[in-house]
């Protein structure tokens, strides 16, 4: 932390977690219309914690993420709502320096495709580099001891031989370690990782995976991990914000919804990871499409899809009922849901 | 790379053997005599016409002429032209100076052409992006020779900014408008294309990689986003330069320049093939080299290009 956000954003000074994303309202205006992206999300995350943010395309968790860190597009994306604290500063209000002083220090993000989110014209050393230099004033060279140990930390083989060599001359998974490296240089508070793995095989994204949740224990860092993939999540989450339609349509701790989920959209995405023990039945899938974000279903935005479906749920949009604790469902008929899963 | 430089080096020998033979055989396709006409109001004494021939070998076979061309090329002896002035000299006076102009020209375009495009490019719809596309649509749909003309006769003559043409020694602050001149077309393309390019990468996922990074707004565009849209200007300009040696010889005929646009303009209506053929070989050459250049810098500029 540099000393103006220290002062900026005092340490202690808050009551609530480390980041907290509160009633977050994001829409796109386009040509076609105004597509509402984001309605309402809330979540947060402490020092140490994993927060899994599940959803398909077009559900709202990377506009999200991108909101968090302030790279949305904007226009065609405009903030309609809600506050985004960091150690209790709300960082949409923040002056535009000082919110680039947190992007790296205080929030960081690893992006999907490490290809493509990597300069390709610059070393990948280089680019690690960039982070001491700009953010500490370090010199090139220290700059560059720097990013060989970190290099080294992700586990790039040969880390020192490989510190000038480009992106495109790595693999998928050593791209994305690099994409890390750079991401925790600064020892964030939080790490915003979307979509870490999809671009990757399957082995490796174990590997990246562990990496990741071991470089959080390491550190005490907040993860917020955005997914549509269930099977990665499992072992590294300790709670999940389910995310439909621009909203959370559940939130629970991370075995309580895999042992037995709240809502009907958790339970399909549940229902639809191919089993093994389950070898030569059909693939179960949710019926229906995501919803046209232009033109949002009226009521609970899953009602059409939805196998628990009554008159209300057309009319009626839910809110997040609280189960117990932390546990909340946005389903008016959570309990059916639930006790169906204890049968 | 060292081996694909050796190799591109060695493609430009039957490159210029085959450019410079087109060269010899279509000067000496054109029709009339070079010496037909050198007597004045009367018709020259055919003694005289046949003395000259022989002396300078027009009597010999088109390829024996171009063995003597070569031999003479390699051996530096360029001989004189027809009127018996030293064809070195002339192109020695001549050629610093079309070099000079097309630098400045080629500094231009790099300077105003990538700053009022990255400027649109980075404000695209605003003031400025239309300002230039006007701007650069009017540099684009005039000709070099209205351009020419009509600044010469608006600052020179009209408000006497500058002097309408150039004195023999052709200094930098002369030339500077008949370099703007020279520089306007590929100028107004550079604009666009540097625009195009900007407006291409911003949407990058590195550039978003690197505002995420916290790095200012200066560094992200400055170094992150210029770094990879100048890569195509870059080649544009170069391999645009041997144009721009040819191109000099309209601007150099409007401002009365003494480069070798205007020699080679002289030398063709007068058929002196002993001016033509150097000077067309070293455009020839200019353009091949350039364009070599430009191939090498764009591996060291993109170093996902491999020279295999």
């Amino acid at each position: 932390m540099t000393e103006v956000l220290s002062e900026q954003v005092g340490r202690g000074s808050h009551s609530g977690a480390l980041l907290e994303v509160d009633n977050l309202h994001v829409e796109f205006r386009t040509r076609a219309g105004v597509a509402k992206a984001v309605n309402g999300v809330t979540y947060s995350v402490d020092a140490g914690e994993t927060l899994a943010v599940l959803g398909e395309s077009g559900s709202g968790k990377s506009v999200t993420a991108q909101t968090i860190m302030g790279i949305l597009d904007m226009p065609p994306g405009k903030i309609t709502g809600g506050e985004i604290r960091f150690r209790g500063v709300d960082l949409l209000k923040l002056p535009d320096d000082q919110r680039r002083k947190i992007r790296g220090e205080g929030v960081s993000m690893v992006f999907q495709d490490a290809l493509s989110a990597l300069n390709p014209v610059f070393p990948v050393g280089w680019q690690i580099a960039e982070m001491f230099r700009m953010h500490r004033g370090a010199s090139r060279a220290d700059a560059k001891k720097k990013a060989i140990e970190l290099m080294d930390r992700v586990r790039i083989p040969a880390a020192k031989d490989r510190v000038n060599d480009f992106p495109h001359q790595f693999s998928g998974g050593m791209r994305q370690r690099i994409m890390i490296a750079m991401a925790i240089a600064l020892d964030p508070e939080i790490l915003i990782a979307d979509e870490p793995t999809t671009a990757l095989d399957v082995t490796v994204q174990a590997q990246i995976m562990g990496l990741l949740a071991e470089l959080q224990r390491d550190s005490n860092m907040g993860l917020i991990l955005i997914t549509h993939d269930l099977g990665v999540v499992a072992d590294v989450a300790d709670k999940i914000a389910v995310m439909y339609g621009g909203r959370i349509v559940e939130n629970a701790p991370v075995h309580d919804l895999y042992k037995n989920p709240a809502h009907p959209y958790s339970k399909g995405l549940l229902e639809s990871i191919p089993r093994v023990d389950h070898k030569g039945q059909e693939l179960y899938a949710i019926k229906g499409l995501p919803p046209n974000l232009l033109e949002m279903p009226t009521g609970c935005a899953f009602h059409p899809r939805c196998p628990y479906r009554r008159d209300n749920c057309v009319t009626d949009v839910p809110q997040l009922y609280t189960i117990s604790g932390t546990r909340g469902s946005a389903c008016h008929y959570w309990r059916e849901v639930i006790d169906e899963g204890e049968r | 790379m060292g081996r694909y430089a050796i190799r591109r080096l060695l493609q430009l020998v039957p490159v210029v053997l085959g450019t410079t033979f087109i060269i010899n055989y279509m000067v000496w396709q054109l029709p009339g005599d070079p010496f037909a006409g050198r007597c004045g109001q009367r018709p020259c004494p055919d003694s005289y016409v046949t003395a000259m021939r022989e002396q300078f070998g027009l009597d010999q076979p088109i390829l024996v002429q171009y063995w003597n061309f070569l031999k003479n090329l390699f051996t530096g002896n360029l001989g004189t032209d027809f009127n018996g002035v030293s064809v070195a000299t002339q192109l020695g006076d001549a050629w610093p100076i079309t070099i000079r102009l097309a630098l400045m020209a080629v500094l231009f375009e790099a300077i105003i052409g990538i700053g009022a495009g990255v400027l649109s490019g980075l404000k695209r719809g605003g003031f400025v992006d239309n300002v230039v596309t006007v701007a650069t649509l009017i540099l684009l749909s005039l000709p070099i020779f209205v351009t020419g003309y009509l600044l010469q006769w608006i600052l020179g003559v009209q408000f006497g900014v500058i002097e309408p043409t150039v004195s023999d020694a052709a200094a930098v602050p002369e030339l500077i408008v008949p370099a703007l001149v020279l520089a306007s077309l590929n100028m107004a393309f550079t604009a666009r294309l540097t625009r195009t390019s900007i407006v291409e990468n911003l949407r990058a996922d590195y550039v978003r990689t690197a505002v995420a990074k916290g790095l200012s707004n200066r560094r992200v565009v400055g170094i992150h986003l210029l770094r990879n849209s100048l890569i195509p200007v870059l080649t544009f300009l170069g391999t645009e330069i041997g144009s721009l040696m040819s191109g000099a010889i309209i601007t150099e005929g409007i401002f009365n320049i003494h480069g070798i646009g205007g020699l080679l303009w002289r030398a063709i209506n007068g058929q002196d093939y002993t001016i033509v053929v150097p000077v067309a070989t070293l455009l020839v050459l200019v353009y091949l080299l350039s364009n070599l250049l430009v191939d090498l810098l764009y591996g060291v500029l993109d170093p996902r290009i491999r020279y295999e």
